[in-house]
This record gives C-alpha cells, sequence and structure tokens, in this order.
C-alpha cells in the first residue's frame, strides 16, 4: 500500500532524520520525500511511503515527534484523484 | 554568568537536588561550576552506571533522573541507558558536554555525533547552536522527559557554550497540559464492563507512572473485577486484592494467564501488549472485547485492535470506569483458579530453593522497601515470589532486559530515599556488567542490601538452551566466576556465602540488620529453572512447568 504525508516541521537540527528513521523503523520504505525550507523556523515535507502495516501505526508515530507541527495523511482516494487530474 | 553555571541553576529551578555523572574533557566547565554550586553530585563508576542511577532515582520517586557526561566515549556509554529508559518510559535528562562548535564534524578528539546517536534511543534530543538558546531547551527537556509518555530527553551543549556568558531569568513552571477525554467513550467503556461476564483488569506501568495507583484500586475494589499485571505494573494493585492473580505472560502466574486467556472483556490500563505478555498474539485472549486506556495515542491499535480506547490522565479517567457489575460466578472462578495454581515451595533436598529464599525476604523486608533486579531468572523470581506495595518499590528492567540494571538502579533508589532500605537482588552474570559501582556504594557509604543468587552460569540464556536448544550450553558456563565475597569487601560491603536452606532465615536477618552495605552470595541449583514458561510463539494458555 502506498500512502502520503504533508508534514510541516520545525526547522532544526536532525529534523529530517528523525522522520527518516521512524520511517524505516516502523516498517515502511520511503518512495518520494520533497522538502522546502521556506524560512529558517519551519521545513514542508512531502513524504511517501509504502508497507503492509496499518498506516495510522506510521501516522501516530510520527505525530509524536516533538519538532512536526502539522501532520496530514493524505487520503489514498484523493491521492489517486489528484493523480488522475495531472494525467 | 557562563552558561555552565546556568546548566546547574536550570536544574534547581526544576528542583533538582541530585545529579549522577563522570566528568570529561568536554564537559569540564559544568564541572567546574559543581565546585561551588548546592547540587550534590554523585560520582559513578562508569556512565552507564551514571545513567541507570538516574533511572533508579526515576523510578523509586516518580520525578526525573538526571545524568551527565562528557563528549565521544561518555555520551555512547549512556545509550543503553537511554534505551532502557525510551522502552519503560523513564523520564530522564541527559547532559552531554560536546566539543567547540567550530571543531564539530571535524573528528575532533572525542567527538561523536551524538544528536545523531541519539535519535533511536530517546524521545527527543537536543544540540544547543545557540548560548541565548541554553535555558530554554533545557525547560524544554524537562517538559518533554515527564509530558505525556514520559521518556529519556538528551542535551547535547558544546564546550564554547558551557564557557559563554548568559543572563540568567527567572522561569515559572509550566503546569503540563493534559488531554480531556470525552463522557461519550467513557460511556462506552462503562457500558462494556457492566454487560462483560468475564472481564480483567490488565494493568501496565502507566498506572504508576500516572501516579494513579490509589484511583486503581479504588477502581477494583467497587467494582471486584480480577486483575493482573505486567511486569512494569507490579505494585500497582494492592497484593492482599483477593481478585488479584500476579503477573501475567511468559512468567506469569497460570492463574493470571488462564483467566486472561478465558475473559471476555479485557481492560488494558497502561500497558501494550507486549510479545512477553501475549506470547503468540492472535490466540491473546481470543474472546475479549478491548477497552484501552493510555496516555498515548500511539498504543492503540498497534498490535491490538481495541473497542473502546480512551486517551487521557489516569487519575481523572480511572474513576470514571466504576460501574455496577454482576460477575460473581467469575469471581469464584478465578478464586478457584487462584487457589488451584498457588505458588508451592516444598522443594526437595538441602540446597537453596530461590523463589523460597525470596518469598521468606519479602516477607521480612520493611513495608515500603526498594528491590531493584538485574535481568534473567532472578528477575522472573522477584516478579512472581516478592510482593510490592507501588511500582516504586519495584525496579526491573522491562522492555529492554538489561542486564547490568540492578546496581545502578538501587544505587539511584538509595540517594532518592535514604530512609528506604534498598535491596539489589542480582545474579552472578548480571552482577558482573556493572560491578564497578560497588566503588560508588563505598564511596557514598550507601547501605545497600544485595542478594546475588549465583547458579555459576547465564541462567536464562541456559534454560532456552536446555528447552529450545538441544541443551547445547554455548558460552552460559560461568563456574570460574570471581570470589564474590572477596570483591565485596574489597569495596568495604560485609559478605557472606550460604549455601544450604538452614542457613537462608538466619542470613537474611544478618543481612536486614546489618548497619551498612552488605551482600550475600546465595549458591543455587545450576539446574533450577524458572517455571511456567510459555514458550516461544505459543499461545499463553499452552504453559509448560519443570
Amino acid at each position: 500500500m502506498k500512502h502520503s504525508f504533508n508534514i510541516v516541521a520545525n526547522h532544526k537540527p536532525a529534523t529530517l532524520e528523525r522522520v527518516l528513521r521512524v520511517v524505516r523503523h516502523r516498517g515502511f520504505a520511503l518512495q518520494t520525500f520533497n522538502v522546502s525550507a521556506s524560512d529558517s523556523e519551519q521545513v514542508a515535507i512531502e513524504l511517501t511511503v509504502t508497507g503492509e502495516r496499518p498506516i495510522a501505526t506510521l501516522q501516530t508515530q510520527l505525530d509524536k515527534l516533538y519538532d512536526i507541527a502539522h501532520l496530514e495523511l493524505i487520503p489514498a482516494n484523493a491521492d489517486a484523484q489528484s493523480a488522475g487530474i495531472r494525467a | 554568568m557562563t552558561g555552565a553555571q546556568l546548566v546547574l541553576k536550570v536544574l534547581q529551578q526544576h528542583g533538582v537536588k541530585h545529579v549522577f555523572g563522570y566528568p570529561g574533557g568536554a564537559i569540564m566547565p559544568i564541572y567546574d561550576a559543581f565546585y561551588d554550586s548546592e547540587l550534590d553530585h554523585f560520582l559513578c563508576r562508569h556512565e552507564q552506571g551514571a545513567v541507570f542511577s538516574a533511572i533508579g532515582y526515576a523510578r523509586s520517586t516518580n520525578q526525573v533522573g538526571v545524568c551527565m557526561a562528557t563528549s565521544g566515549p561518555g555520551a555512547t556509554n549512556l545509550v543503553t541507558g537511554l534505551a532502557d529508559a525510551l522502552l519503560d518510559s523513564i523520564p530522564v535528562v541527559a547532559i552531554t558536554g560536546q566539543v567547540f562548535s567550530s571543531l564539530m564534524g571535524t573528528d575532533a578528539f572525542q567527538e561523536v555525533d551524538v544528536l545523531g546517536m541519539s535519535l533511536a534511543v530517546t524521545k527527543h534530543s537536543f544540540i544547543v547552536e545557540d548560548i541565548n538558546d541554553l535555558a530554554r531547551v533545557l525547560h524544554d527537556a524537562f517538559e518533554l522527559a515527564q509530558s505525556g509518555r514520559p521518556g529519556p530527553v538528551l542535551v547535547d551543549i558544546p564546550k564554547d557554550i558551557q564557557i559563554g556568558q548568559v543572563d540568567f531569568e527567572p522561569y515559572p513552571i509550566p503546569k503540563p497540559e493534559l488531554p480531556e477525554f470525552s463522557l461519550e467513550q467513557v460511556e462506552a467503556a462503562r457500558s462494556l464492563i457492566s454487560h462483560a461476564k468475564h472481564p480483567v483488569a490488565y494493568v501496565g506501568g502507566g498506572v504508576g507512572m500516572a501516579d494513579a495507583v490509589d484511583e486503581l484500586n479504588d477502581f477494583l475494589t467497587t467494582t471486584k473485577i480480577p486483575a493482573v499485571a505486567t511486569l512494569k505494573g507490579l505494585g500497582a494493585v494492592d497484593p492482599t486484592y483477593p481478585y488479584y492473580l500476579g503477573m501475567i505472560g511468559m512468567h506469569g502466574t497460570k492463574a493470571s494467564n488462564l483467566a486472561v486467556q478465558e475473559c471476555d472483556l479485557l481492560i488494558c490500563i497502561g500497558a501494550r501488549f507486549d510479545d512477553r505478555v501475549t506470547g503468540k498474539l492472535d490466540t491473546f485472549a481470543q474472546k475479549a472485547k478491548v477497552i484501552h486506556l493510555d496516555i498515548d495515542k500511539a498504543e492503540f491499535g498497534k498490535l491490538r485492535k481495541p473497542d473502546v480506547a480512551i486517551r487521557g490522565d489516569f487519575k481523572k479517567l480511572i474513576p470514571q470506569m466504576k460501574t455496577v457489575v454482576d460477575i460473581g460466578e467469575w469471581q469464584q472462578q478465578v478464586s478457584d483458579l487462584k487457589a488451584e495454581h498457588a505458588w508451592r515451595y516444598d522443594a526437595p533436598g538441602e540446597g537453596i530453593y530461590a523463589p523460597a529464599l525470596l518469598n521468606e525476604l519479602s516477607q521480612k523486608l520493611p513495608h515500603d522497601h526498594v528491590v531493584s533486579c538485574d535481568v534473567g531468572q532472578h528477575q522472573m523470581w522477584v516478579a512472581q515470589h516478592m510482593q510490592f506495595t507501588s511500582p516504586t518499590n519495584h525496579l526491573s528492567s522491562g522492555g529492554a532486559g538489561t542486564m547490568g540494571f540492578g546496581l545502578p538502579s538501587a544505587v539511584g533508589a538509595q540517594i532518592a530515599r535514604p530512609d528506604t532500605m534498598s535491596v539489589v537482588v542480582t545474579g552472578d552474570g548480571s552482577f558482573m556488567m556493572n560491578v564497578q559501582e560497588l566503588g560508588t556504594i563505598k564511596r557514598f557509604q550507601l547501605p545497600l542490601k544485595i542478594v546475588l543468587l549465583d547458579n555459576q552460569r547465564l541462567g536464562m540464556v541456559k534454560q532456552w538452551q536446555e528447552l529450545f536448544f538441544e541443551e547445547r550450553y554455548s558460552e552460559t558456563d560461568l563456574s570460574d566466576n570471581p570470589d564474590f565475597v572477596a570483591l565485596a569487601r574489597a569495596f568495604g560491603l560485609k559478605a557472606k556465602t550460604i549455601h544450604s536452606r538452614f542457613e537462608v532465615s538466619d542470613a537474611i536477618d544478618q543481612m536486614i540488620n546489618t548497619d551498612g552495605p552488605f551482600l550475600l552470595h546465595v549458591v543455587i541449583d545450576e539446574k533450577a529453572n524458572v517455571w511456567p514458561l510459555v514458550a516461544p510463539g505459543k499461545a499463553n494458555h499452552e504453559m509448560i512447568e519443570g
């Protein structure tokens, strides 16, 4: 199963490493990882992962990271729709 | 003031009185500040001793434990303790010195990327990049360590930050924000409880961490619902509660495992369905609906899907669970199970039967004693055969299962609670893992009592080799152990060895009544195993006994 997240995080040392570590450790494989640091305070992350485990198990673990300010799981069907629009 | 002086001031703002640590080059400015500080620093003899002492301090008081180490090897020696604290949700703040900011990334002397190293073993970690952030980072560390699900937080402070100048400002300590829960969820849980015919409360470490032991016991005595506890939950349920069945899981009591396998409602209170508890997960409490109460929503559905899950502060949440139940038949069934599978201490022979010794020790110790275990067979015997009146009195490395935990964590507990008798129960394998902390006992004249159960083996590994590896005893023979009595005496402890069951009673009395530290070296049979046992991959009702 493929899942996507939109994340806004504090731009602190090791923020990106923390996100990547949790993804791997909790049993998911990274597909895409787009980062844009719009200012010195925050960083926007678009993340796509695949994995067989329930995505809620990753969502709640990412959500616990202290430097994550906002986390949004993009519903699978919304992702399919937007993919359709792009096509 | 300097950054180093500010660090100690902030610790004092958070009520810290005792710090465990070991100095070194990159943390020397902070140690220099200790020289004039009112804070008491306890020099341990290895950084792992320092972090486990901080853990023992935290576990025995429910307050934050603080430890310090220098950069490089000092910091790397903290890793095992931080992992232990993370898996058991223990509030610890670790402060490490780091090389000068200008040298970071150059492979300087004693430079390790401590922030990178900390990611997998802390709840969160900081590196201080600007001296003006130092106080805020430390305040955040204390808040994070204690809030929500507690855990270890590391703060890495480069040497230039420690020697820089900064102003000290008062800081009002914020009250922790506790999550609210909906009455609708509470009603759903209460409805499940009142309709259940065979409910069981599955009590974990979260109850003690939330300081909700009284609320739990009020809930149990009101409803008379049978209860079982995890290793970390031991002490939460009043041991005299008639429907308390003891520990659940791999080495749990037969009564608790059978009751949970038969229950139709499992009320999980601050526990996490660990594999040592559940056995084969898809066979665990198969007929049961599940109510899961926790402070950490990431635990909901991680391993077992709950029917009702409520995140909340247990002091408020547990009282809300009280409802009328009609379970007379089940209570009788549970009482019968408890009577049928009660422990027996009538082992044959003249040798010392460790469960009987621990049971007698438990009865003879003062009411509010602390027992700190190491890891292995003796740890399970303590969990099975000793009684505890509070989770803060039973210090045991649960999630990580770290050998070497017992001695330094007892040091922390003894310093935190100087008027309480602290007892270490250890094995000959575990004891040697942090044996250097006998030096800490000597230095601070700590009156610890150490019971060393010596079977000249790595007993638990040997037990598995016997049962699951065709008796191929690879690297578990410790028959070349040192002379433990001589070793203890070298550090100023009184010590004696016993071999026979007829010596046990007097030896326990002598240990308890001795002023100052004492090591009781107990020779036990290498063939003694821990029973019952749920074999790996088996269901909890398939326990085997020796």
